[in-house]
């Protein structure tokens, strides 16, 4: 397993190798950061600055390696609008978007798996028709709509928590349940799924039929093989949890990576952009080995050798 | 038990963090824009706002955008080319060093080095030098006549010399030390920045002990933690949301006319455009009144035919806006051999101006209702800038144009050198010269009516509005006001 963790990260520079490309010639294509970036009174003295610094006097081909010579050195080179470099500036907001994201995808697996076996124990009972409906409900409610819902009903009206800003543990719950929102409906619903597949495998009935209670089926040998399709699609959703973080972050005044990502995007601050798009490409390839791993603790059947 | 603590523990996140208030009194505003540094010469009013805290212009402006003394008492010409300012004395940076005409002297000098990329320069571009008189007076030279140069001044914010010499132009940017009712104490970017109230303020110290400018990009955010008592002032309430502040109970807006003239600029080397008889019949097919009521709420003001704001020198007082006539829109068009197959996209961008998308659509439907073919083109900020330097915007495209009190800031937008229309008028490029050429205000003005004549007649632009300005104010404090230049101005706030 440890060869194949290898392999994995082996794989990981190719994966942002691809991700450096496209970034590049993205923000390449769509307008030249000089003319976005300095205002309208810029002098030609300032245009040739910081075009010779961007190194836009060269051609393309040529840009693209001095970006990725630089990169070999972890170097992404000054941010235009903050001072200092453009790594500097990505990783004193990495920490929020983490706890963010971090609070916010707990929430959606712990409360999404203890809805989805509920549903699918008592299923198409009462309990089980309010939670997917709720999951339904959530799965078709923009989020930028419900954290303003949060915010009116726990702030304003209750006023039990702050309506944003970064500080204590306060801070954090109302941004967390806006993002889990996005992810819960759908653990709920493949939980549900999973285990109900499983319900009607020859195992389950053999172990019913020796003698196990409901709940010792449930806990031994359902949950441990629900738990791979869970993981997978776990894994598919950092992604989105990521996407997620930009609007909750916008609404909440969170100071994270996915707001200054939009804000850098806005300036054309290629620097921050392009760092900014590194470490949430690293963030979605390393979730995604870490549940690979998981996996396979799991499931023997899938260990590699 | 685990439903206890989990109900203990909601009880604890409900306990609210007055405690510390009562001993000191913290003003927080809810900022809309926050600038990325607090590095000086940035080219955004956000970040002059931000800078304005700790650090004072010699000539201030005030929320109506008149002229005040503040580092500079007093000021008088030695010849056309040539100020000499009487510096306040006994004024100290909150290091302690006493403020001089040795910092007014760096200051300016660091300005107008092109090195320094100021780009605040273009406010008093003609500045050519600056000496030394004595410790207290200073003398600036320009280059040529410059009629708004102490206009332009109170742009410039003053930064102390030894500062700069001893730590380094980062580590000012970093750590900013001024003369200003505030002192630097927390920069936290993309949060929040954190001062200290400055007891010997020389203006008189604020009557609370802490300022914090939070910033809270999302309008209905902002006017929240407004209402849950988070912040005392906000920025920027969305102009739909301005019911909710006033009916809250607890707080309410406070608007003034900016001096952005909202305009649809034309591009007259597109057919039919090179029209006027166009232009102008497209002028007429918009419902100017109905569109202030109804979208920007009655807030701001409709512009008289020109380019300028109400009250702003240079203003023209005998220019009216045209009346809503549909009918002989469609007469003059018909007259004018348009073809109502040309297509009209209007290109805006989406949130750069109060209810900007919003607004293009409706004359996008008014234009509809008399045949034009006019559809609404939003275009993401970035690709705005690059289409705006390559002019090709298109025919029709939306900008808003500031003045800050002096024609002369707005009216160069007219010009061949503004690069931003490609209409030209030899008159008006001859006015506008004559103008900047003269310290006589009589003249000035004289020269500035005709040039909105001008304007009014050739219809480079639809002008449609002057844009408000909306605060959102806590009913706890009082003496804030609502700024025309969105320069947060707080030495007279007070807790009630």
């Amino acid at each position: 397993m440890v060869g194949y963790i290898i392999r994995r990260l082996l794989f990981l520079p190719l994966t942002l190798l691809l991700v450096a490309f496209v970034t590049f010639v993205v923000l390449r294509l769509t307008g030249n950061p000089v003319d976005i970036f300095l205002d309208i009174n810029r002098t030609p003295e300032q245009v040739a600055a910081l075009t010779q610094r961007l190194h836009l006097d060269q051609p393309l081909p040529v840009q693209f390696l001095i970006f990725l010579r630089d990169l070999l050195h972890g170097d992404f080179g000054e941010s235009l609008q903050f001072s200092g470099s453009a790594v500097s500036v990505v990783s004193q907001r990495v920490g929020a978007t983490l706890q963010l994201a971090g609070a916010g995808l707990a929430l959606a697996v712990v409360l999404g798996v203890l809805g989805g076996i509920v549903c699918a124990v008592w299923r198409d009972r009462l309990a089980d028709a309010v939670i997917s409906t709720l999951a339904v409900v959530g799965q078709s409610m923009p989020s930028f709509w419900l954290g303003l819902l949060l915010i009116q009903f726990f702030a304003l009206q209750l006023h039990w928590l702050p309506t944003s800003g970064y500080g204590d543990a306060r801070h954090v719950v109302l941004p967390a349940a806006t993002l889990a929102t996005i992810l819960l409906p759908n653990f709920v619903l493949i939980t549900r799924t999973a285990i109900l597949e499983l319900m009607g495998e020859q195992f389950v009935v053999t172990g019913r039929s020796k003698g196990l209670s409901r709940a010792r089926v449930l806990t031994t040998h359902i949950l441990p093989n629900a738990a791979n399709p869970v993981l997978s699609f776990l894994g598919i959703q950092i992604g989105t949890l990521m996407a997620g973080s930009i609007i909750t972050e916008t609404i909440y005044a969170w100071p994270g990576v996915g707001r200054l990502l939009i804000n850098s995007i806005f300036h054309r601050d290629v620097p921050v952009v392009e760092a900014s798009v590194f470490f949430i490409a690293i963030a979605i390839a390393v979730a995604n080995l870490m549940v690979d791993v998981l996996q396979m603790l799991i499931d023997p059947r899938i260990r590699r050798p | 038990m685990k439903r206890c603590s989990a109900l203990a523990l909601v009880a604890l996140l409900a306990i609210p963090v007055a405690a510390s208030a009562a001993a000191e009194k913290t003003l927080t505003v809810g900022a809309a824009v926050f600038p990325d540094s607090l590095r000086s010469g940035a080219s955004s009013y956000a970040s002059l706002s931000l800078l304005a805290q700790t650090n004072d212009p010699l000539i201030a402006r005030d929320n109506k955008g008149d002229l005040h003394s503040a580092l500079a008492t007093s000021w008088e010409p030695v010849d056309p080319t040539t100020m000499r300012f009487h510096l306040r004395q006994g004024v100290k940076f909150s290091d302690g060093t006493e403020f001089t005409a040795d910092d007014v002297v760096f200051t300016i000098g660091r300005v107008i080095d092109p090195a320094t990329a100021y780009a605040m320069l273009s406010r008093i571009g003609q500045v050519a030098s600056v000496t030394a008189v004595d410790k207290y007076t200073v003398d600036i030279k320009t280059k040529t006549v410059f009629p708004t140069l102490l206009r332009g001044l109170s742009d410039i914010i003053m930064e102390p010399k030894h500062y700069y010499e001893q730590a380094g132009a980062a580590a000012v940017a970093g750590h900013p030390i001024g003369t200003g009712p505030f002192i630097f104490q927390e920069w936290v970017p993309g949060d929040h920045y954190t001062l200290t109230t400055n007891k010997a303020y020389w203006g008189g110290a604020p009557k609370f002990d802490k300022l914090v400018i939070r910033t809270i990009p999302d309008g209905s955010t902002r006017v929240a933690s407004l209402v849950a008592g988070e912040s005392q002032v906000i920025e920027e309430v969305p102009i739909d949301l301005t019911d909710q502040v006033n009916t809250s109970g607890g707080a309410k807006v406070e608007e003034i006319s900016t001096t952005v003239g909202l305009v649809l600029t034309f591009d007259p080397t597109i057919k039919p455009f090179d029209n006027p008889k166009v232009r102008e019949a497209f002028d007429y097919a918009v419902n100017k009144p109905l569109i202030l009521q109804q979208i920007l709420k009655g807030q701001g003001e409709l512009l008289q035919g020109q380019v300028l704001t109400k009250g702003v020198l240079g203003w023209n007082p005998d220019l009216k806006a045209r009346p809503y006539d549909p009918d002989l829109a469609r007469k003059m068009l018909q007259e004018a051999g348009y073809d109502f197959n040309t297509p009209v996209p209007i290109a805006t961008q989406n949130g750069k101006y109060v209810s900007d998308t919003d607004i293009c659509n409706a004359v996008a439907g008014m234009l509809n209702q008399i045949g034009v073919k006019a559809t609404v083109n939003v275009i993401e900020g970035g690709v705005f800038m690059q289409m705006t330097n390559a002019q090709k915007l298109g025919p029709l495209y939306m900008v808003g144009w500031y003045s800050v009190g002096d024609a002369d800031f707005a009216s160069v937008w007219y010009t061949k050198g503004g690069y931003r229309t490609k209409w030209v008028d030899p008159e008006y490029e001859a006015l506008f010269v004559a103008a900047r050429s003269t310290n006589d205000v009589a003249e000035r003005v004289k020269d500035y009516h005709r040039m909105m004549q001008i304007l009014n007649e050739q219809n480079p632009s639809m002008f449609l509005f002057g844009l408000p300005s909306l605060y959102g104010l806590s009913d706890s404090v009082t003496g804030f006001g609502a700024a025309a230049d969105k320069i947060l101005r707080l030495t007279q706030v007070q807790f009630k």
